[in-house]
């Protein structure tokens, strides 16, 4: 088919076609599942541990068996239980991991599709062996896309009316409303839902505290999330959301389009905000375990350090009055050092130095 | 240290006539004195034939992408581990030091991403525009390619770079001080006439501009800015965006942070007040010593890093003719002027400017001269062509403490030994 046909085709979307033609258990269709897993685990040549296993030789392996890497106490009883893992059981766990295993410590909320679910199979025993996906179903399932579509000319494809160029189509309101998930300050976007703070410990716990500690403090180099009050003027300031962010809407906001990091989008709203009660809790900023945080309470509440932001004022700056700088005998005196990276030596393969953000 | 504003001749405007072309003129032109030198031994590298010379060598076929030399291994972005917890939330950074021209090559462009490399089959991508339109719309990357096109060159700096030396010198190396910056030339389309498809409500005021990764990256853009120059990217360099550079679509935001030119661009849209998310609150905004924090910092102010000789790039040939480059860029306008010190900012010689100066895009400067091997403490300030001139860092210090991780525009200096090696300092 021409490039130029596929175009029309597009326009009238018949597009999702190619994608459900797939055959059933498509490693190089798994591959793309597998993407999911990856912020977490490895698989395939020099795979190591990383937050979770590597997969390598999973199947046929008992549960919570790989040795060095620190499995939750409930994985390890349920290898204990002489759970071994194979298709059907790696099925049920990946559909929904902590229905499966309650008290698992792999953030992932499942895969909620069949056909992902055999694709990663597909995938997971291709990489284990070391072998590589082979493309063939991909492009034997294009051939059947062709065959089975009939010619379109150019001069049928109806042009649609919006717009100048008249390009695109319209959005329908259920797409909309599945990307447009940005909230602002005045509470536009707030989804319905509510959350009480003891529900979030709960839901912070599970799902949170491996990066960010228990209580909002930081782990390793993770983000801190609570403390930090009136360090702003500090040598060193902690900037958290209790110290330093000027709105709580930013806080479900991002919660809910990017946490937990490796598995975003996977909480639902009344998750989000009870989180977003639990952070106010550890920042001190509510008192009661009881407090429910609502889309009709929620913007009621402001960040202690709302105040403290001011539009760019850089221009106003004395050295911007500078235009014509000095050209010779600017200085007196010869040069002298008074700062040098060697004395911190933090360059590549050294140690630590200051983070950036 | 010597008097070096006296040895040094100022011959960074080296003319070369026909008659100093012609033999004889260089010995008394003098200027390639030194390679007249005769060698002790011969030369085997001449004197005897080389494996290359005499064997073929790979064919058409070898390397139907094509890959830099096996001599240029250290021409790699580089990451410092300490900075991040892990490697899908973190930066690298162009090696600033093995580059020349004012174009990054696509391969060594730094990259910095908040929830790893998003991976999308351009036939799964989808722009949507909505808010206050009069129609939302979906483009699949087939649409997109049907509107006109432009090409333009701009410079890409993260409002972090040079972050890590506010407190001091840190880190040994251009790399690693500017390397968050890089410079192509894109194809896309102007963002107005993407816009112009849905039809913009009066009431908008304000452009929310949204990716497709694990971190849905996002930030508020004033429309103004929006229908003035910012524009929707799927080349670089004349090939497709790399992956890590937010195939197949970004957003090209002209002259401002890095941050907000969201990469795997899948949302825009329009509104009536700016949205503070995350990135535009917690991080990107400026903190003053006085505990304020300034907002909504976007221009990259104007700025300049010599780059060769530096840490990475010392020295290595002795006393004599040395060139001396850099970049200079500003988030204002093009660059019209580079001073090069090399004697600690007490005297400044005017570099020379070459190749393409185009607005909001990196420009290349040399300096040409003659190193008396003494130590050196070289400098470079750059002034754009709307009368800003790039502050020292301890300006930048007065005006607003050291803890505003960003838009560090400061002069830096390097230090050259008397081997030839240098070192990020500061001096009084
Ligand atoms: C956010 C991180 C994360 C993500 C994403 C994730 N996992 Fe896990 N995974 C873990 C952790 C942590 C464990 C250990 C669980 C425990 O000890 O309870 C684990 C355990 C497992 C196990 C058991 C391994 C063993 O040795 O018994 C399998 C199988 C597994 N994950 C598969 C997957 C697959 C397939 C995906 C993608 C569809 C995935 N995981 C996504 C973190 C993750
Ligand atoms: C695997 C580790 C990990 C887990 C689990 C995790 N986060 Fe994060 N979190 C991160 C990283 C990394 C960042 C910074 C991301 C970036 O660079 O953009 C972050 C950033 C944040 C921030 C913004 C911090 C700031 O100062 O700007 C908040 C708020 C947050 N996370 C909340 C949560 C919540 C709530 C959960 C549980 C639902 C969670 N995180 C789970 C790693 C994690």
């Amino acid at each position: 088919m021409s490039k130029f046909l596929k175009a029309a085709f597009l326009a009238l979307t018949v597009f999702c076609l190619s994608a459900s033609l797939a055959s059933a258990q498509d490693a190089k269709a798994g591959a793309k599942v597998f993407k999911k897993c990856r912020s977490c685990h490895t698989i395939g040549e020099g795979a190591k541990n990383k937050v979770g296993p590597h997969l390598n030789g999973m199947f046929g392996r008992t549960a919570g068996s790989i040795e060095g890497f620190k499995y939750s106490k409930a994985m390890r009883a349920r290898g204990a239980d002489g759970l071994v893992w194979n298709n059907q059981n790696f099925i049920e766990f990946i559909t929904k991991p902590k229905k499966f295993i309650k008290k698992t410590r792999m953030g992932f909320g499942g895969l909620r599709k069949e056909k992902d679910r055999l694709n990663l199979i597909a995938f997971l025993k291709a990489q284990s062996v070391g072998g590589k996906a082979s493309p063939a179903a991909d492009g034997s399932a294009k051939n059947e896309e062709t065959k089975t579509q009939t010619k379109l000319l150019a001069k049928d494809v109806p042009v649609p009316s919006h717009g100048i160029l008249h390009l695109g189509r319209l959005a329908q309101l259920d797409e909309v409303a599945a990307w447009d998930i940005d909230i602002r300050p005045d509470g536009k976007g707030l989804p319905v839902g509510s959350g009480k703070v003891s529900d979030g410990e709960v839901v912070y716990n599970e799902n949170c505290a491996r990066c960010h500690g228990d209580f909002g403090e930081g782990i390793g180099r993770w983000p801190i999330l609570a403390g930090g009050h009136d360090t702003l003027t500090d040598e060193r300031p902690e900037k958290t959301i209790g110290s330093f962010w000027p709105y709580l809407s930013t806080v479900f906001d991002y919660v809910r389009r990017a946490m937990p990091f490796g598995s975003a989008r996977s909480l639902n709203d009344n998750d989000i905000y009870a989180l977003t009660a639990y952070l106010l809790f550890l920042n001190d900023i509510v008192e009661d375990e009881d407090f429910v945080l609502s889309k009709e309470n929620f913007t009621s509440i402001h960040l202690p350090n709302e105040k403290n932001f001011i539009a760019d004022n850089r221009k106003d700056e004395a050295h911007r009055a500078i235009k014509e700088p000095c050209m010779s005998d600017c200085v007196a005196g010869s040069p002298k050092v008074v700062s040098r990276a060697r004395a911190l030596d933090v360059t590549p393969d050294a140690k630590e130095g200051e983070s950036v953000e | 240290m010597s008097d070096n504003k006296n040895t040094t001749p100022a011959s960074n405007d080296v003319k070369l006539g026909r008659r100093q072309l012609l033999a004889g003129g260089l010995a008394t032109g003098g200027i390639a004195a030194a390679t007249t030198i005769a060698a002790a031994a011969s030369d085997p590298l001449i004197t005897e034939v080389q494996d290359w010379n005499r064997y073929l060598g790979d064919g058409v076929d070898a390397s139907p992408y094509g890959k830099p030399s096996e001599y240029e291994k250290d021409t790699v972005r580089r990451n410092v581990a300490w900075l991040t917890a892990d490697t899908q939330s973190s930066i690298n950074f162009t090696p600033l030091h093995k580059l020349d021209g004012i174009i990054t090559p696509n391969g060594v462009c730094f990259e910095r991403h908040h929830g790893g490399v998003a991976v999308i089959d351009p036939a799964d991508h989808r722009l949507m525009i909505n808010g206050l339109v009069d129609n939302p719309i979906v483009f699949t990357m087939d649409d997109i390619m049907r509107f006109p096109r432009e090409n333009r060159t701009y410079f890409l700096e993260c409002a972090a770079n040079s972050g890590m030396e506010w407190r001091g010198s840190q880190l040994n190396g251009c790399q690693f001080t500017h390397g968050m910056v890089h410079n192509c030339m894109y194809t896309g389309v102007p963002l107005k006439y993407i816009l112009a498809e849905a039809g913009i409500k009066t009431a908008g005021k304000w452009l929310l501009a949204e990716g497709a990764d694990a971190s849905a990256m996002s930030r508020s853009i004033p429309l103004d800015k929006a229908l003035d120059d910012c524009m929707v990217a799927f080349k670089m360099n004349g090939e497709s965006l790399r992956p890590e550079q937010g195939y197949p679509l970004r957003l090209v935001v002209p002259g401002w942070e890095g941050n907000m030119w969201i990469k795997w661009l899948r949302r825009l849209e329009i509104g009536d007040k700016a949205w503070y998310q995350r990135e535009e609150t917690s991080k990107y905004t400026d903190l003053m010593e006085n505990g304020i924090a300034r907002s909504f910092t976007w221009a990259m102010d104007v700025k300049s890093v010599i780059t060769n000789p530096s840490p990475q790039a010392p020295i290595t040939h002795g006393k004599g003719r040395t060139v001396l480059t850099g970049l200079a860029w500003s988030g204002h306008g093009k660059i019209s002027r580079v001073d090069v010190t090399i004697d600690g900012g007490r005297n400044w010689k005017t570099a020379r400017l070459d190749g393409p100066s185009f607005s909001r895009s990196l420009h290349r400067f040399y300096y040409d001269f003659d190193w008396d091997g003494s130590e050196l403490f070289v400098q470079s300030r750059a002034i754009d062509d709307q009368g800003n001139v790039q502050p020292t860092k301890d300006q930048l210090r007065a005006a607003r403490g050291v803890s505003s991780i960003y838009h560090n525009n400061g002069i830096q200096t390097w230090q050259i030994n008397p081997d030839g090696s240098a070192e990020n300092v500061e001096i009084s």
